[in-house]
Order: C-alpha cells, then structure tokens, then sequence
C-alpha cells in the first residue's frame, strides 16, 4: 500500500526529521538526526551554545582553589572554588594568546600560570602578574581587561553546578521547572547530606549523544537488552516487574522515569541482595526520614525509583543508589561519558561498600548491564547506515510510536512507552530548528 | 607455633598468570573462575583511581564472590549482548614479581591486552596486582584479583565487558 501524508501529519518543526502522524499514531525520526555532520554542528551552536548546561557538582571542589578541568560543548573550562570559597567556571583559555591555561585535569591551586608567557591567574580569575608588563600602553586598564574569561552564566541548584554561554539564558530554575524537585528529592535523602565520590567512570561511546538520552528514558529495553541482569536480580530474589510505572515529560526538554518495580533501593527499599543489616538501616533511615522531612515527602522520595534527564545533558539516576552522569557529544557518531556516585555524606562504611558493590554492578562500562546499552546504541548507530539515502521513503526513519494511542487519549504514559522519547525529539526539533543543507529522506511515497 | 614459611617462586608466579592468559583468551570462564578460592573478590578502578578501597571511590569493576560468578555466567550466556559475538582478546604479562607480604603473597605483574570487536581494535595496558594462597594441594588461587588501568579514559568503544 502506497502510503501519503495523512491528514492528521504534524509538521513538529522546521528541519523536516520528526514526522508525527496523530491520525495514524506514529512517530519517526529521520536517522540523519543521529549521522549528520550539519546536525552536529546546528546541535553545538543551537543547543550546546545556548542552553544551560550541566557542569558539574559543588562537592567535587570542596576546599578553597579546588579545581577540575571539563569540556562541555567542545569547550576546555576550568571549574574551580576560587580563594573566597566561590564557585565559577573559566573558559581554559588564556585571554592573552588561546593557551590553555590549565593543563592538569585537577588538583589545589591558589595560581594558574600559562605556560606560554608565564601570566598567571589566581583561582578566582584575576590575572596577577604579567612579565614584561612595561611594554604596555595603560598598563592597569590593559591588565583589567584581561582576568581569566567566566563562562556568561553560572548558577547552582542543590549543588548541582549549572553554566551557560549564552548570557540570556532564563534563570536556572525557570529553565528546571519540575525537574528542579527531582534533584531536591535525591538531595534530601540525607539528614547530613550528599555528595560526590571521586572515581569518575570516563569512557566514550560510538554512538550519537541522543541514543544515550533515548536509552535512559527506555522502559521498553530493559527486559530484553538487560536479559542476564534481570536473571542476576531473579535469583539474587527480587521480582522485577514493568507494571504501575510511568514516564513523564517535565516540559523545557526535561523527562523522567518513575520505576517502582525495577529494583529496591540502599537505605530506602530493601530487596534481599542488600542482606539482613541493610534492612535494619533501611528501616531506620525511613524513619528518620519521615521525622525530618514529614510522612508524605518522605514516601515520595523512598518509594520509587526515578531516572531523570535534563535538558540537555544530564542523567540522573536516582536506582538501587545514585548516580551523576553527564554527556558531552564529541562528533556524530561519538560521545564521552562522565558518571558520579552520588552518595549520603554520613553512611557507615559497610553501608558505603554495599552502595558502591551495588552501583558498580549495573552502572558503568564494567557493569552487568551498561555494556549491553552500549553496545545498542553503538549498534543502532552502526545499522542506521544501511539505510542512509535509500529513496523508499520509511526506510530510513527511526520508529518510537509505542504508546502513541495512549498518549493522544491523554493517558499517563507508561515507562515501557515510547513517551518520553517523543517529548525529548519534540523539544529537541524546536530547538534545533531547519538545519541548512540537511534534508530527511521524504516520510511519503514508501511502503510501510 | 608459627605458620609455615610459604614459598611462591617467580616461575611458578608466571606460571600461574600465563595459564590464566590463555584461559581468559580462549574463553573457558568456568575455569578461569576456577582459579579463584571460593569468597575471591574482583576490582577495576576507575582511571583517576587515587588508590581508594571499596568504600572510598567510583570502580568499574566491584565484584564480590556473587557477582564475580554471576559476571561468569552472564558471559557464558548469548544474551551478555556486549559479549555476543565475543571479543577476540590477545594477552600479554610480563615484569611479573611475587612479593611476600605480612599479609601474604602478592603477584605484581603488567598487562597488556588487544581486543578485537566489530572490525576495529583497542589496546588496554595496566597493572595487575593480585593477592593469592596456596591451596592445601600447592594450586596458586586468588583471594583478590585487581587490574588497574594506566588509561586516563575509556576512548570509545572501549568498555569492559570482557574480563581484564
């Protein structure tokens, strides 16, 4: 059957890659979305150029002078507690020549001195010394003018540090919106708080940034792709079910998962692999919980499992623990993966080594199961060649209609619907907008 | 009185790691698991590892006796999808050394492994620093296996889904 636009076809954006059909209840991406070098390039101005951004959290530079280097959009920066305790964030860049001014991945440094022609920083920017500086015209306006250069906004929610390079961004929170409490829910989940681990997991991924985002708003995957994770969790006694869990779209690109029967939680939802002594301290914790925070706010936070994603870079894995992962796309088909353990800054040690055994065990490119989400989007980002160019018109179109009858009767959309990868390729197709010179194999004219 | 004075020489110390080489290499996992005593640990830090314990820092590999089986018979299955179709692996050891602590024998070694999948190649170099028994029939066996990376990240495509 020859198949024409139907009536109901929406045209989403202005580049022509998503077609949304609310008559025949499809959604397709065109997969030059996931190979396309003008993509990538509109993505890095248009997204990575003018959305707030993930950077990285407060509890990786505790002290005064802490810093880390970290690229976000293709961009060397250095993040760094300056001398009076302030968090901030410097394009790596010296303004003198373009040097890289930082070259250690982190450390404690009052000073940052480029190497090139020795001028020197201290950690809050300001430039201190400059050799030679008597060859220069007005020498105290030339010297003000050229302090470290600060990434146009910086701003910090829970101690999740936030930037962008676009100075008009809308505040942090207005762009968080409802994702903003997420945060909160995982922050509040110690009376003494939270923080970060060292023992990044840095690893790169053969596959376009948006698989990584579509991957973790996946419900429909686990199952199947997580096979042999599944069979660990059934045998270590935990009946893991796909029933009463829901996707969400928390507007501004945002989505989440709400998981109930994934798996149990450390200090929250016990599960038999945890052992006898984590279940007293779960008990106990949920107590104290309810005691700090009320009854009702206590169970919203205990009770289910969350996997959130924020706009346009962050992953936040609120599972069996908790863990940080940022996304930075490197090219088309290649993306670097940073991951955190989020953790409750007063657990015992033993507490501690199951959180960490336990984390380890799914998460990571070591895991049990992150391999097996790698080695999917690596292999969608190796299959969706075989039908670049090919004129049949849906050859060459992703499908993610699951759920779609659901989602236009105005149904909560399930976790194992395809819900919450409609919301992010609709923000995504709004904010990307027509990308000159890419055109998506036409939707009509094909066979279905 | 005192335990007798156990001896591990270097040869049998190499001895020991090119049999698990090969063992590794050409996929026979239920004896490679073999080659630990039972309740044997696993790790692989991750590639800023700052020399923290399992209660200090991020890993990539954090298994316990259970997990170091189910890690076993995951691989064993065709749905370790990361796995399916296996990796070619190619090992190397050398500057193998057996030091003799308070605490027992350690095996100190480098490693260098290729690994072979979808068409391309990725080199992983590190250190293995292992500590080991001998069992009541004079069989080396690990009490905690550790394989630290020397890489600064993962490049692409390089995850761990085999054993290192």
């Amino acid at each position: 059957m020859t198949q024409t636009i139907a009536e109901g076809l929406v045209e989403t954006g202005h580049g022509g890659l998503i077609a949304q059909d609310w008559n025949a209840l499809t959604f397709r991406v065109n997969r030059e979305a996931y190979r396309s070098a003008e993509v990538f390039q509109a993505e890095r101005e248009r997204i990575w150029g003018h959305s707030w951004l993930y950077l990285g959290h407060e509890t990786e530079i505790p002290k005064k002078n802490d810093y880390k280097v970290r690229t976000l959009g293709g961009k060397p920066l250095i993040f760094v507690r300056g001398g009076d305790g302030v968090v901030r964030a410097f394009l790596n860049s010296c303004p003198h020549r373009g040097t890289v001014v930082c070259r250690d991945e982190s450390g404690n440094a009052r000073n940052f001195q480029c190497f090139y022609h020795a001028w020197t920083f201290n950690s809050s920017g300001k430039l201190s010394a400059l050799p030679g500086d008597d060859a220069y015209a007005e020498l105290d306006r030339f010297k003000g003018s050229m302090d470290l250069r600060p990434v146009a906004k910086l701003d910090i929610h829970e101690g999740f540090v936030f930037v962008s390079f676009d100075p008009d961004v809308p505040p942090l929170l207005e762009h968080l919106g409802e994702a903003a409490d997420v945060l909160s829910m995982a922050a509040e989940q110690s009376a003494t708080g939270m923080t970060t681990l060292p023992g990044i997991q840095r690893y790169g991924v053969k596959g376009n940034w948006k698989l990584a985002v579509e991957n973790a708003m996946d419900g429909y995957h686990f199952s199947p792709t997580h096979n042999t994770f599944v069979g660990y969790l059934r045998e270590t006694g935990f009946a893991v079910t796909d029933d009463d869990q829901y996707a969400y779209d928390l507007g501004n690109g945002h989505s989440m998962l709400v998981l109930t029967g994934h798996n149990g939680r450390l200090g929250m939802l016990w599960e038999p692999r945890f052992g006898e002594a984590e279940k007293a301290r779960t008990e106990a914790n949920r107590k104290a919980m309810a005691q700090r925070l009320g009854q009702e706010r206590a169970d919203t936070i205990g009770d289910a499992s969350r996997i959130l994603f924020v706009w346009p870079n962050l992953l936040f894995f609120d599972l069996e623990a908790l863990t940080i992962r940022q996304l930075e796309p490197v090219a088309p088909g290649r993306t670097d993966v940073r991951a955190w353990q989020y953790v409750p800054t007063d657990e015992d040690d033993e507490a501690r080594a199951m959180r960490l055994k336990t984390m380890t065990s799914f998460v990571g490119p070591g895991g049990l199961a992150t391999p097996d989400d790698i080695e999917a989007y690596e292999a969608v980002q190796r299959g969706i060649e075989a039908s670049k160019g090919d004129s049949r018109g849906f050859n060459d179109w992703s499908d993610m209609s699951r759920g779609m009858e659901r989602e236009a009767k105005g149904e909560k959309g399930r976790s194992i619907d395809e819900g919450a990868m409609r919301s992010f390729w609709r923000h995504w197709d709004q904010s990307l907008g027509k990308v000159p010179g890419v055109t998506a194999t036409s939707y009509e004219g094909g066979n279905e | 009185m005192s335990a007798p004075t156990v001896t591990v020489t270097r040869e049998q110390a190499e001895d020991f790691l090119y049999q698990e080489a090969m063992l590794l290499d050409e996929w026979h996992l239920d004896a490679w698991l073999a080659l630990f005593e039972e309740g044997g640990t696993f790790e692989v830090p991750t590639t800023d590892y700052q020399g923290w314990d399992r209660t200090g820092g991020g890993f990539f590999v954090l298994d316990d006796w259970d997990l170091l089986k189910a890690r076993v018979k995951r691989l064993k299955s065709r749905k370790a999808h990361a796995e399916n179709p296996h990796s070619r692996t190619h090992r190397m050891v050398t500057n193998v050394r057996v030091i003799r602590g308070k605490d027992g024998i350690e095996l100190k070694a480098n490693f260098l492994i290729n690994r072979f999948r979808d068409h391309t190649h990725h080199t992983y170099v590190g250190r293995y620093h292992h500590d080991v028994a001998l069992n009541e029939d004079g069989e080396l066996k690990f009490l905690h296996r550790r394989a630290y990376l020397e890489h600064e990240l993962l490049e692409p495509g390089a995850r761990l889904s085999f054993i290192l």
